[in-house]
């Protein structure tokens, strides 16, 4: 039992432990409005919904961005889709630094050949972990002040798989000795810029077509005054900008040109043309980055079979030329809609409709007999026109 | 600025509650008196126990539509004027005003523990309403989970009541530290701990008088001292009664020693310019 005064002794040491700058006397924080770079606690920091390289797979990206899950939660997921595939090819892990290349294994380069997307994805951020476990996160992530009233949040405009490396670090690998902050660059909310993130896309390795894809949609939605939404949106908010093109915005094609890495216009609408593809055959693609000049030929294809060229590309590794000639085989376009089979005149007809308030009654009768030259055959045009006009209704009616 | 003050240990049972409530009754009390031009107070009861909502109400039957689980889960454009819907005068006094609590604020934490910036929604719909309010007061749990962050990014000073006794001292080192947690790493600099508040003190136990003696030698808690709470059987009877202690036993030593705690703290209102 205790002696009262080892009990006294312990408060006093307690007590002791009290410092000054526990008791919040040091400098605050600048209200600095420019850019500046600080240590930013890992939960004010979000990656951007938008951003069209993605680190995590799809689903687990949305859920993460609706806010079904949290980031530990979203890598547990990502680890353990990583697992069963792992088993599934033979080399169960129990722990992520198994994950690690090993100089001594000899099947080294096999491995690396026939690793699945996401099990290459997690060991790369695995490793990244490593790195700023052992020497620390020497390059900052660069994010956007997105604070709103007295909710502080900053959106990651570089630097997200730094981000999600350094959760993984923190919540599944052993040695982390950090306090749970991140280097940052913080950038006013007025100064973020799609056209920069776009730089700095292109400008690294690893960018997938379907992420210049989307990178393409974004700068192209940007410039035709498309608001940008701060959530995770669906890929039909990025097939918008097939219906736009540069044409009419040529104050901005060349940067819009440039922030996709210089290239040329024609390139530039291949590109955005991916968007076609099927929202399986988007995701496939994107993990297993295939190149665009297999995907070209995928998009003139009708769009149920975009999936399984996709999956024929992966599986048995096609070449461009194959591709194209799989694509260009028979039964695969598109059938032609009931649209094409409209005739020029119905087209004409339907014309006419749209400026029909432009026009009196008075000037259409003076047309007619200009152009039939007999009162009776211009009032039976007239009839006949009302009649297609009412059964055009009714089939509207009953569409 | 409205000062919001909130009262903080995860330690159970150091009296948080029984202090917010009084506390908030005894500045509107005071304020009243003093005539400033505004004396309502709030309380929030961000404990899903809700137990200072039972006292200062009547009512433990709020539910998904009338407690601050609504505003917590409403979007963020709503958030304020959904807690102004929420809000409830105390059966105490007409102008001590109560946001109160309900057992779902339990599972509100695992909703929001994805949600980017859920800390915040506290802060954020306070910071919309407060300036109707002269001072705020909340109440929490007694532990460091989403709802106490919450309600520590929404306070300008953290109160910390304390027994005096060994355990409970650890507990005032680990609230100190998480205090400064939040200024720190949440970036809200302008949160401090004002006020250490003992509580259940008696003076026949030697180790109480010893800690007590500790804790007003001590260079940097020893001036944040607000008020020392004698252990006081009225207590327990008032909350039985669901009466503020001032009105159970006004003549009781822990009403007036609450009373010497809210005179500290209205005049550190008033030095702030309520």
């Amino acid at each position: 039992m205790p002696r009262p005064n080892d009990s006294a002794q312990r408060i006093d040491d307690l007590l002791a432990s009290v410092t000054g700058d526990l008791m919040g006397e040091f400098p605050q924080m600048s209200p600095d409005n420019t850019i500046r770079v600080e240590r930013i606690l890992l939960e004010l920091v979000r990656p951007d919904p938008v951003q069209p390289r993605r680190v995590l797979p799809e689903s687990i990206h949305l859920r993460f961005h609706a806010n079904h899950v949290t980031p530990t939660q979203a890598l547990r997921e990502l680890v353990q889709i990583v697992q069963i595939a792992a088993r599934q090819r033979g080399r169960p892990f129990a722990s992520l630094l198994e994950l690690l290349p090993n100089s001594d294994d000899e099947r080294e380069d096999e491995l690396a050949v026939s690793l699945s997307p996401e099990e290459t994805l997690l060991r790369d951020l695995v490793n990244l972990a490593i790195t700023i476990r052992d020497d620390g996160q020497v390059n900052p992530l660069t994010v956007v002040d997105a604070s709103q009233g007295v909710t502080r949040l900053y959106r990651i405009e570089t630097g997200e798989r730094r981000y999600w490396a350094t959760w993984l670090l923190r919540d599944f690998i052993p040695g982390y000795s950090g306090d749970g902050m991140i280097p940052c660059i913080i950038i006013p909310a007025n100064w973020s810029s799609v056209f920069r993130q776009a730089k700095e896309n292109t400008a690294r390795s690893g960018l997938t077509a379907v992420a210049l894809a989307r990178q393409a949609a974004l700068l192209l939605l940007t410039v035709h005054g498309y608001e940008i939404p701060a959530y995770a949106v669906s890929n039909d908010f990025y097939r918008q900008a097939l219906e736009l093109d540069l044409r009419g915005k040529r104050e901005h094609t060349d940067a819009v040109l440039s922030a996709m890495g210089g290239i040329q216009r024609g390139q530039f609408s291949h590109i955005k043309l991916l968007l076609k593809l099927s929202d399986e055959a988007l995701e496939l693609a994107d993990r297993h980055a295939i190149e665009e000049g297999k995907l070209r030929y995928v998009v003139n294809v009708a769009p149920e079979y975009h999936a399984e060229i996709v999956r024929q590309i992966i599986d048995f590794n096609l070449s461009a030329k194959q591709v194209k000639e799989i694509c260009e085989g028979d039964g695969l376009h598109e059938q032609k809609s009931a649209d094409d089979d409209i005739s020029p005149s119905a087209v004409k007809v339907a014309k006419v409709t749209q400026t029909i308030s432009l026009t009196t009654p008075q000037e259409l009768a003076r047309a007619m007999m200009r152009q039939e030259g007999d009162a009776s055959i211009a009032r039976a045009r007239l009839q006949a026109m009302r009649k297609l006009f009412s059964e055009a209704e009714r089939y509207l009616s009953d569409e | 600025m409205t000062r919001a003050f909130v009262f903080t240990n995860h330690k159970g049972g150091v009296g948080k509650s029984t202090s917010a409530t009084n506390i908030a009754l005894g500045m509107v009390s005071l304020l009243r008196h003093s005539k400033a031009p505004n004396h309502r107070v709030l309380i929030v009861d961000t404990d899903s126990q809700g137990h200072a909502t039972l006292v200062t109400t009547g009512r433990r039957d709020f539910g998904p539509q009338d407690s601050l689980y609504a505003a917590l889960m409403a979007e963020r454009e709503q958030a304020a004027q959904t807690l102004l819907g929420c809000i409830v005068a105390s059966q105490w006094d007409a102008d001590l005003h109560v946001a109160p609590a309900s057992p779902l604020l339990e599972g509100a934490e695992r909703e929001l523990m994805g949600v980017a910036g859920a800390p915040y929604r506290l802060a954020d719909a306070l910071s919309r309403i407060a300036n109707q309010y002269a001072a705020i007061v909340i109440d929490t749990r007694p532990s460091f989970s989403l709802l106490t962050e919450m309600a520590l990014l929404a306070a300008t000073d953290a109160i910390v009541p304390v027994e005096p006794r060994y355990l409970e001292t650890v507990g005032l080192t680990s609230v100190i530290q998480k205090i400064n947690d939040i200024r720190d790493g949440w970036r809200h600099p302008t949160l401090r701990v004002s006020g250490l508040l003992v509580t259940k003190m008696n003076g026949r136990i030697r180790g109480h008088n010893h800690l007590l003696a500790q804790l007003k030698a001590h260079p940097l808690l020893g001036p944040l001292l607000l008020g020392v709470i004698p252990a006081n059987e009225a207590v327990s009877y008032a909350h039985r009664n669901h009466q503020s202690l001032f009105s159970y036993d006004p003549r009781a030593s822990a009403s007036k020693a609450y009373a010497q705690v809210v005179a500290s703290l209205v005049r550190y209102l008033a030095k702030e310019g309520v």
